[in-house]
């Protein structure tokens, strides 16, 4: 015979604080893990949606990162010129650029220090990130010392707004553009490459990016170009590069996503056991009554063990609730690759949700088993004599 | 009456327990969280007020001139000037990741002081120019000892054929401040020097100067002269004290601390309501208790405080508990987080804030029960069912 | 005559139940001289257990006053009133209402650290205190190591440990046997007699009100009478 389950509902309402407590209670450590999933992903997508796979980069062998990466100037040039498997434009000219790329100083608008980088490009660049970079206002005329800044820098660091002046090292450069992008370049300043380099005194490059004739496998590319004699390279597709940019934050987060769900789901598994405990010692006359009428001790495990399910997924939806608000909210983290800051959003995906509710579940069954459990191996007689 | 409450809490083994538990892991993760916060923050706290940073105010990748050295050493007020520069290779594999640095070895014991020699000789270090000295962590943890060879390989500065970069072992030191850590190698500046020559051509650059000013000199005018020095070039400078120096690396985690504090402030909140549960709990089975205790001439008061009294018990229990894991376990996690939080360290205010923690917890979880129970009416709490 | 040891003025309880207004105790007169041993009878629902319990000042009045030993019940509050009713009432209960998690002796130790004797003197007081109602075999025990007749005897010690004047007893042997109320009874007696206790005690059983000095009559919030016991 089933236990109606109408019967653990009620139960859960006639002892509202204790259920209540116990729901924020699972509902704050959800939230917790949420929040913390909310940040990887924002960071994980920001990479991952912006890279493209038609686009390739050339990097020095053995560099995990552009900044990592320095080219000879004329080794890139050479690479650009001679490599067959770059496609080329309706006037044959190569749909490759040469850019430079470095964390540099900069003050933020609140006060302290942040690394923001700085991208030189030929004109090419424009053309080959066209498909996720856009301007507002102008985009700065080859060879002058002009700059666009992004979008994400504006608020954030001083003297990024049109018709500022950003002084590199001993050169000025006027910002004459805002750009706009749904990726990682949105926290940049663009610039001539050759006026960049010349700023900085510094006379290497760092990556070549260029996209490829149809069919090219870039693996392929990658293999052959590696054991190159004349210009060893490491060739990767954007999105293959910004995804490895995003591990070593995405493991950080995730593991303390993963500790803190350990350590905080114990604490709520606890708290759901006692509860649990608690309503099942108050009613252990009822469930006399019930072994008495004939239900037998499995039925009442599962019951009691849905009522704790209950719980958990209350508390989850809760937790959900509270991450929710998050959603959107803008952040900044620093890419440890490149020790760079960069801004983006915390996003409570689909995936986080569900993660969190399944969480919830987990804590509900782990609360529930043992006073289930308990509550299962009562016989009649003895819950009867307990009034 | 203490007595009392300690038998009703044994009464309930079980709840009991679980809310020590819980309160045990939330003391537990609380200092773990205080203490990466703390441990970042050492550094800066502990900072030498003697020695001055100089790098270049362009980028934290960009390089110094070393003909710089000499004309800094001109300045007034500056007793030394050494040169410092980050390696950054790694030993066999990328995830073995420790810190390397090229530095002018005489210097760096004049400059250090807090480094203190736990084995081998200062001397054959200075005296050799393909050794180095590391930290008594690094020792300890790949099984270092003197006169052993330590192959890095150059990330950063990779020799052409991708072969290591190999150092003798001549010293082992160890730290008395947070100012340098203990998982450290410092090899020789010339060593470095000569094999990038080797290797690119063209001398390599100078990372960043470290000055030690004279007791007697104004730290301000001395950043301020060297600053304005290069203020046309060739790479302008940012003269800064240790412990600005320090705090840009520590404010390169951004809103890692407010992002612990969420946390923190989840595990409380989730903690606090384990606990009111709990009391809640067990005022509602003592109900009945509090009406005999009342008509014995128990006043409300000595009811309230007789709740509170086991709310702030079983957290009392708990975060000792908690606090005695902390103690038990942070040599372990100081070793598994080496990396990514060196010299990772919970100081003994830490512990005591956790301790206060808990206990405001039980008071903050205890007080709500409590004041219901002792506002119960004595006569309704004795109609309640045993 | 002398001052009565608990003197009821024109005394009403009354309990709002819903929209109607119930009035248990209707402007009650009673008094109850020292020294006596008075049985409280009346049907169920009469109000006798409130009227303890206003003596007692776990309740109170909403009109009169009740004064027990010179003090103006209703007039204390708070700790006042907890200190008063340490010292001077001491409760017996139809349910026994010892603490569970505690022994005999530290039942009995109990309202007793309620007044300002050092540890060993609470002991001793208590240990005295089992022994006057012979359970000093006990002391170790639990409540429910105990029988009902046991249980109330260790919970009239705990009454009497602190030495009040008055005893007040609701239906102490409503839930024993013949034998162990008779126990109960003789202690109640002794008590009385020996240690000149004020003792009012609520009743069903004629028996047990025959044990008592006098039987005061209660119906319906009212009182029906005092009438004197001959044997
Ligand atoms: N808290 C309360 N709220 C409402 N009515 C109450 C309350 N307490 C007592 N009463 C009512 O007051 C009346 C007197 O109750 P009381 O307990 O004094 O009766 P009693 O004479 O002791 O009866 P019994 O012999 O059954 O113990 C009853 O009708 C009871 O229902
Ligand atoms: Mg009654």
């Amino acid at each position: 015979m089933k236990v109606p389950l109408h019967y653990n509902l009620r139960s859960l309402f006639v002892r509202r604080s204790s259920t209540l407590l116990t729901i924020f209670g699972i509902g704050a450590t959800v939230a917790v893990l949420a929040g913390v999933l909310a940040l990887q992903q924002g960071f994980a997508t920001l990479f991952t949606e912006s890279g493209r796979e038609g686009l390739v980069m050339f990097l020095r062998p053995g560099a995990t990162n552009e900044g990592d990466s320095l080219w000879q100037r004329d080794r890139a040039e050479r690479l650009v010129k001679t490599l067959p498997e770059i496609a080329t434009d309706e006037d044959g000219r190569p749909l490759a650029s040469i850019e430079c790329y470095l964390a540099i100083r900069r003050a933020r608008v609140a006060g302290g220090e942040t690394n923001v980088p700085i991208r030189g490009v030929e004109p090419m660049s424009k053309t080959l990130h066209a498909d996720v970079v856009s301007v507002d206002g102008q985009w700065f005329k080859p060879g002058a010392d002009e700059v666009v800044v992004g979008e994400k820098l504006v608020g954030r660091i001083q003297n990024c707004r049109v018709g500022d002046v950003i002084q590199l090292n001993i050169t000025p450069m006027r910002v004459v553009g805002i750009l706009k992008s749904e990726g990682p370049f949105a926290s940049e300043i663009w610039g001539d490459l050759d006026r960049i380099l010349e700023a900085l005194n510094r006379p290497t490059p760092n990556r070549v990016i260029a996209r490829l004739d149809a069919g090219v496998s870039w693996r392929e590319l990658d293999t052959r170009q590696r054991k190159d004699k004349e210009v060893p390279a490491k060739v990767l597709s954007e999105r293959e590069y910004l995804t490895g940019q995003t591990a070593a934050l995405s493991i950080i987060l995730l593991s303390l996503g993963g500790f803190l769900a350990l350590v905080m789901g114990t604490a709520a598994v606890f708290t759901a056991t006692n509860t649990m405990l608690s309503a099942i010692a108050a009613r252990t006359y009822e469930i006399g009554i019930l072994l008495a009428t004939g239900f037998r001790p499995i039925p009442i495990f599962f019951s009691f063990l849905f009522e704790s399910l209950v719980l958990g997924l209350l508390g989850g939806a809760v937790g959900c609730l509270m991450a929710l608000p998050l959603n959107g909210v803008e952040t900044g983290t620093t890419n440890f690759q490149t020790f760079t800051e960069i801004a983006f959003a915390f996003r409570v995906t689909p995936t986080v949700l569900i993660t969190s509710v399944l969480f919830s579940l987990v804590l509900g069954l782990l609360g529930g088993a043992i006073p289930a459990w308990r509550a299962a191996r009562l016989t009649a007689i003895e819950a009867l004599r307990r009034r | 009456m203490m007595r009392l409450a300690w038998r009703n809490l044994r009464k309930h083994p079980v709840r009991a327990l679980l809310t020590i538990g819980s309160m045990a892991v939330a003391v537990f993760l609380l200092c773990t969280l205080i203490s990466l916060i703390t441990t970042l923050e050492a550094g800066v706290k502990q900072a030498g007020t003697r020695r001055l940073w100089i790098q270049s105010a362009v980028s934290l990748f960009v390089d110094l001139p070393t003909s710089y050295e000499s004309k800094i050493q001109a300045v007034d007020g500056v007793a030394r000037v050494a040169k410092w520069q980050w390696f950054g290779g790694y030993y066999q594999e990328r995830s073995n990741f420790f810190a390397q640095f090229a530095v002018d070895p005489a210097k760096l014991f004049e400059l250090w002081p807090e480094l203190e020699i736990a084995n081998g000789t200062k001397e054959s270090f200075v005296g050799r120019r393909d050794t180095c000295v590391i930290g008594q962590g690094l020792a300890d943890e790949y099984g270092w000892k003197v006169g052993d060879v330590i192959p890095i390989i150059g990330g950063l500065f990779a020799k052409p054929d991708e072969s290591s970069w190999d150092f003798e072992v001549a010293a082992v030191y160890r730290s008395t401040k947070a100012t340098v850590d203990d998982r450290t190698l410092f090899f020789h500046w010339e060593n470095f020097y000569e094999t990038m020559k080797s290797i690119t051509g063209t001398p390599p650059n100078v990372g960043v100067f470290i000055v030690e000013r004279t007791p007697e000199a104004e730290p301000t005018s001395i950043m301020a002269t060297i600053d304005g020095m290069f203020e046309n070039g060739p790479q302008r400078v940012q003269t800064t004290t240790e412990a600005e120096f320090n705090l840009q690396f520590v404010s390169m985690i951004g809103n890692l601390p407010r992002f612990i504090a969420f946390i923190g402030a989840g595990v409380l909140i989730a903690i606090v309501l384990a606990t009111v549960n709990t009391m809640l709990m067990a005022a509602r089975e003592q109900t009945h208790e509090i009406g005999i205790l009342k008509a014995l001439g128990f006043a409300d008061r000595s009811v309230f405080w007789y709740f509170l009294g086991q709310a702030v018990l079983l957290c009392a229990i708990g975060g000792g508990i908690g606090l005695a894991i902390v103690q038990v376990t942070s040599p372990g996690l100081a070793a598994s987080m080496a990396s990514a939080f060196p010299g990772y360290k919970v100081l003994a205010s830490t512990y005591a804030t956790a301790g206060l923690v808990a206990l405001a917890v039980g008071l903050v979880a205890g007080v709500i029960p409590a004041w219901q129970s002792s506002h119960l009416n004595s006569v309704n709490a004795l109609r309640a069912e045993n | 005559m002398s001052e009565p040891m608990i003197d009821v003025r024109a005394v009403s309880k009354r309990y709002k139940r819903g929209g109607e207004t119930l009035t248990v105790l209707d402007q009650l007169d009673l008094q109850i001289e020292p020294g006596g041993f008075y049985a409280l009878m009346g049907p169920s629902g009469s109000g006798k257990s409130t009227l303890l319990n206003l003596i007692g000042g776990l309740d109170h009045a909403d009109g009169g006053q009740v004064i027990v030993d010179g003090e103006d019940v209703g007039r204390l509050t708070g700790s006042d009133l907890s200190q008063w009713r340490a010292d001077t009432i001491g409760f017996v209960f139809q349910g026994f209402n010892l603490i569970p998690v505690l022994t005999a002796q530290e039942n009995i130790e109990l309202p007793l650290s309620l007044a300002p004797i050092s540890r060993a003197r609470r002991r001793k007081n208590a240990a005295y205190a089992l022994e006057l109602v012979g359970m000093s075999d006990r002391a170790t025990h639990r409540p429910q190591q105990l029988s009902g007749g046991q249980e109330q005897r260790v919970a009239i010690a705990r009454a009497i440990a602190t030495d009040p004047k008055v005893i007040l007893a609701d239906e102490p042997t409503g839930d024993l046997d013949r034998d162990s109320a008779d126990a109960v009874l003789t202690l109640m007696r002794r008590l009385n007699e020996e240690f000149q206790k004020t003792i009012l005690m609520v009743t069903h059983d004629p028996l047990a009100a025959a044990r008592a000095d006098k039987i005061i009559q209660l119906d319906k919030g009212r009182l029906q009478g005092i009438q004197e016991n001959s044997a």
